[in-house]
């Protein structure tokens, strides 16, 4: 910075010459000097009071528009249904298809202490095992005179066990609110809900965690404050499920069976209106899994959508099917089956000889091997793979279940065309009896692809069309054939025109090959087969009958009175009328007084 | 420029001081004071026990405060600021030993006619020193970084003990008005960015060592900063004040529900409904119309401010009045925004409005500091 300076040497000396106080120069030059910089702090701190001005208005902006804002907004009360902490989070209720409850949650509170503030440990560990045997006093004493500031005691308790621990008087001895799931029904359905347990746990709540089912399946879903609570709407229907749950549990006992599985499956719009596992638990308190042996021995375990089992003849109706819908056949054609058919070292049997040929029916009916091994030959293994694709049979069922896709059928290494053989009459492929299902409604219900949902109101239908009308039609009509004059004849329900298609397997031992004595007995239905509105799919763990003589395993002697039964008490149930038989069919008595 | 080049004789004397005063000034404040009566006499349920009539008294008792500090020349008072700043600082370390505790902090001292928050107090201290600091300081050495860093230890100390107690708002007040002190000294920019970086490390360091054992602030703190960045996650908690504060707001609309006719405010929903929330009582009776008419009437009061610190040619005088008028801008700017939930709950009343003594002692005293460098500013022959 150049200042001027206060006595300019050239202007003193002139002053001077002049005569003049040179002391006025200075005295001048510092007045301009100091002008000078108070001008320049003047303006400095007037800028800088502009920039406080602006902030000022910007805050002053700010509160004028929210208050605005504010006065313009709708006043809405907060709407939160329980304070406190971040975790408490309502798990939305499950609903059957007609909004009765299949699974709730309840208040109860969880129990728990807190040593430092305890009064008398010894008195309180003694009164507790009084209230809840199950704990032991010493343990509890231990804990309590040790270094611990908290221990869970009971995650959950009762009302009344609340009162008593109440009444024990200890400060240290406290209570935390805790939410539990609660399954009103028991055991019905408990293969579907499976289950939930506890995750995070806090003192004033605790996560509950889908662990199995559509708990686990729709977990996040439930768990969503978003959906405000809206429950969430299963397809089946409580009061069949019901129905069904207590038929087959008797026909099971009556079968000396060891499992028994039943699908009940809306031939339209592939909903699921029951399904039934034997044996089951009660998912309010969910047993273990099993440390050690087959999982498939638990309780845990859904036989009818973990069990993939080689479901026998009821893969039949396939080998029509695609047989009608090639325009190989028609119903009547007929079909070679003299017997053994023998490939390469192979050897393939009839149950019994039904002589030199059949018609395409009456294989059905009879259930021959032979001839639907020969059908197979004529469509080949490209055809059939893909056919028995479209129907959902080789993959995972893309029900909503968490299980379903770890549950991928056994299928051939290679599909040789004796496997094609094979697989035509259910054997050398195993799928769960919910594929079966499924593809039996796609194949009967006019002909388009149904998939699998335990949502009411089901999949949106893909229009997929895997046989005609015509074919869908035939088939439907072969199946009442084989209960009306063929294997499945003790399927005849009064009233209700049940078709369907039996189906005995022999168990495969672990260590391989087959067991003499133990089936897998199946039952594939539709009803009614002239208007057809429900699929029924019931199978038996090695069921033996044993009124006779001998022990009969066989599907039309196990499956399918119980079958037969199950329809009896859900058909009215399901607002099905019962009616007189179609007159294109015969076997029908009309009686008269 | 400072008075020594000024003629005294023209500064008024005596009485003739009253006809100086800045009387546009004194009428605004009573009005101000006035809205605070009318809301404390509606949420009282028309009542002036029991918080009316005390605010009334000590109003008046304030004015006469704010009277005689106007009537005392100014640059008796830049002579006492070292005092009065270091008195304030003998308050603070008082409070803390033999203070009362109310309501989770120690912030006041009963000096048995009253109870006095030395904090308010401070906040006024501190500009007072700083304007004088400023005053004394050449110039040309504002920015030099030691005399940047003797107004910065002036502020952060009174600042760290306030936050001890601890009174987050206090605080955020003193280091925002000191600042705003400091910006109009002419202190250079550099710094200020170079504050604004620090507190930004600041915030980022108080959020870390959150759950840590040695955590900066107080468990109820760290909550109230949650639930300002989130009211609805916990409306019947700590969320409670801000989520019913917006509902008495917009139940009030644009013209207000009519005077004694609040209900939010009235029906005790509203924790602190006389002191920190009264502005909620405003909104909900007069509504927009109401809460607006109070903004404009503190913007008068702040344009007075600014308007006379402009004008006077005295420097510890123009600073003075701008980190007055700056604090008491802070104080409604919080408070309003807190109510609002611009700003997370810190304690900070409604100047002159909300129920409470030492503040409102205080802030008369501070105007009177105002009046004075207003009746006492130099003027030329």
């Amino acid at each position: 910075m150049i200042r001027t300076p206060l006595r300019p040497l050239a202007r003193i000396l002139q002053a001077r010459a002049k005569g003049e106080n040179p002391d006025a120069i200075e005295k001048e030059n510092l007045r301009l000097r100091h002008e000078q910089m108070r001008d320049q702090s003047r303006t400095r701190a007037e800028s800088r009071l502009w920039v406080l001005a602006l902030a000022f208005m910007f805050a002053y902006g700010m509160i004028g528009m929210r208050m605005g804002v504010l006065a313009a907004s709708e006043p809405q009360e907060p709407q939160v249904a329980v304070s406190g902490s971040a975790i408490v989070a309502q798990r939305a209720d499950i609903t059957d298809r007609n909004g009765n409850l299949l699974a709730t949650n309840l208040a109860t509170h969880s129990l728990y202490a807190q040593p430092p503030l305890m009064v008398d440990p010894q008195r309180a560990a003694q009164e507790l095992v009084a209230i809840f045997p199950d704990l032991e006093v010493d343990r509890l004493t231990r804990q309590f005179t040790g270094d611990r500031k908290f221990i869970w005691i009971k995650k959950r308790i009762s009302p009344e066990q609340m009162q008593q621990v109440h009444d024990i008087g200890d400060p240290g001895l406290l209570f935390g609110p805790r939410e539990m799931r609660l399954y009103p029904n028991g055991r019905l359905a408990a293969h579907v809900l499976g289950g939930t347990s506890f995750g995070r746990e806090g003192v004033r709540s605790a996560e509950l965690v889908g662990v199995a089912g559509v708990e686990k399946e729709f977990d996040q879903y439930l768990r969503d404050p978003a959906n405000g609570g809206q429950p969430l709407r299963l397809s089946l229907d409580l009061t069949v499920q019901t129905a069904i749950r207590r038929v087959l549990e008797g026909g099971m006992k009556l079968m000396n069976a060891k499992g028994a599985t039943a699908i009940l499956m809306d031939v339209h719009t592939g909903e699921v209106i029951s399904l039934v596992s034997l044996p089951d638990f009660d998912p309010n308190e969910r047993p273990r899994p099993l440390a050690q042996g087959d999982a498939s021995d638990s309780p845990l375990f859904n036989r009818a959508v973990q069990g993939v089992y080689e479901l026998g003849s009821t893969f039949k109706i396939f080998a029509a099917a695609q047989a009608l819908e090639t325009g190989m056949m028609t119903p009547d054609t007929m079909i070679d089956t003299k017997g053994p058919l023998r490939w390469g070292k192979f050897r393939i049997n009839d149950f019994h000889n039904y002589g030199p040929q059949l018609s395409l029916t009456d294989v059905m009916v009879k259930s021959s091997n032979i001839g639907t091994a020969r059908i197979a030959m004529e469509i080949g293994a490209e055809r059939q793979r893909d056919f028995l694709g479209r129907l959902g049979l080789l993959s995972p069922s893309p029900v909503e279940l968490v299980e379903a896709p770890g549950v991928k059928p056994l299928l051939p290494p290679n599909w040789s065309e004796l496997s094609t053989m094979t697989i035509s009459y259910g054997h050398g492929l195993s799928a769960s009896p919910l594929h079966l299902a499924s593809a039996y409604a796609s194949v009967l219900n006019g002909g388009y692809v149904v998939q699998p949902s335990l949502l009411a109101g089901g999949r949106p239908r893909t229009g997929e069309r895997i046989v005609s009308e015509q074919t869908s039609a035939a088939l439907r009509d072969m199946l009442r054939q084989v209960v009306v004059r063929g294997t499945a004849s003790f399927g005849e329900v009064e009233g209700y025109s049940v078709g369907g298609k039996t189906g005995t397997a022999d168990k495969p031992k672990p260590t391989g090959g087959y067991y003499e004595d133990k089936v897998i007995a199946t039952f594939a239905s539709v009803f009614p087969t002239d208007k057809p509105k429900y699929v029924l799919i019931v199978t038996l763990d090695e069921p033996e009958e044993t009124s006779g003589t001998e022990p009969r395993r066989t599907a039309g002697w196990t499956a399918v009175p119980v079958a037969a039964e199950i329809i009896r008490r859900t058909a009215p149930l399901l607002g099905l009328r019962p009616d007189i038989e179609p007159a294109s069919t015969f076997g029908v008595t009309l009686t008269s007084n | 420029m400072s008075y020594l080049e000024h003629n005294l004789r023209t500064v008024p004397t005596g009485l003739r001081k009253v006809l100086y005063v800045n009387w546009a000034l004194v009428l605004l404040l009573t009005a101000v004071a006035s809205v605070g009566f009318m809301m404390l006499y509606s949420v009282a349920g028309g009542s002036f026990t029991p918080w009316a009539e005390p605010q009334m008294k000590r109003f008046v008792l304030g004015l006469v405060a704010m009277f005689i500090v106007a009537f005392v020349p100014i640059w008796f008072w830049r002579n006492v600021a070292a005092v009065a700043y270091l008195g304030s600082l003998l308050l603070l370390v008082a409070v803390e030993l033999f203070g009362t505790v109310g309501m989770g902090a120690q912030r006041w001292i009963d000096l048995g006619f009253m109870m006095l928050q030395p904090s308010e107090v401070t906040k006024i201290a501190v500009v007072m020193i700083l304007a004088a600091y400023y005053d004394w300081l050449d110039i040309e050495k504002v920015s030099k970084p030691l005399y940047v860093l003797i107004p910065l230890a002036l502020i952060l100390l009174p600042t760290a003990m306030v936050l001890k107690q601890p009174d987050l708002g206090t605080a955020l007040l003193l280091m925002i008005g000191g600042g705003a002190v400091m910006l109009a000294a002419g202190v250079h920019w550099l710094y200020f960015g170079g504050v604004v970086a620090i507190g930004a490390g600041l915030v980022t360091g108080v959020f870390a060592s959150r759950g840590t054992p040695w955590q900066f602030l107080k468990d109820y703190q760290y909550r109230r900063i949650d639930t300002f960045l989130d009211p609805a996650s916990d409306p019947l908690g700590a969320g409670y004040h801000i989520t019913q504060s917006k509902i008495a707001l917009g139940s009030g609309g644009w013209s207000g529900r009519g005077f004694m006719q609040g209900t939010q405010s009235r029906l005790n929903f509203l924790p602190e409904k006389h002191t920190d929330f009264i502005f909620t009582t405003l909104a909900e009776e007069f509504g927009f119309v109401g809460g607006f008419s109070l903004l404009v009437l503190y913007a008068l009061i702040i344009l007075f401010c600014i308007n006379s610190a402009m004008k006077n040619k005295d420097r510890f005088s123009s600073l003075l009045i701008l980190g007055i008028a700056t604090t008491f801008f802070l104080f409604f700017a919080l408070n309003m925004s807190m109510v609002m939930g611009l700003a997370p709950v810190v304690g900070v009343p409604l100047p002159l409005v909300s129920y409470g003594g030492s503040a409102m002692l205080v802030l008369m005293a501070a105007f009177g500091l105002v009046q004075s460098a207003h009746i006492h500013r130099p003027r030329r022959l």
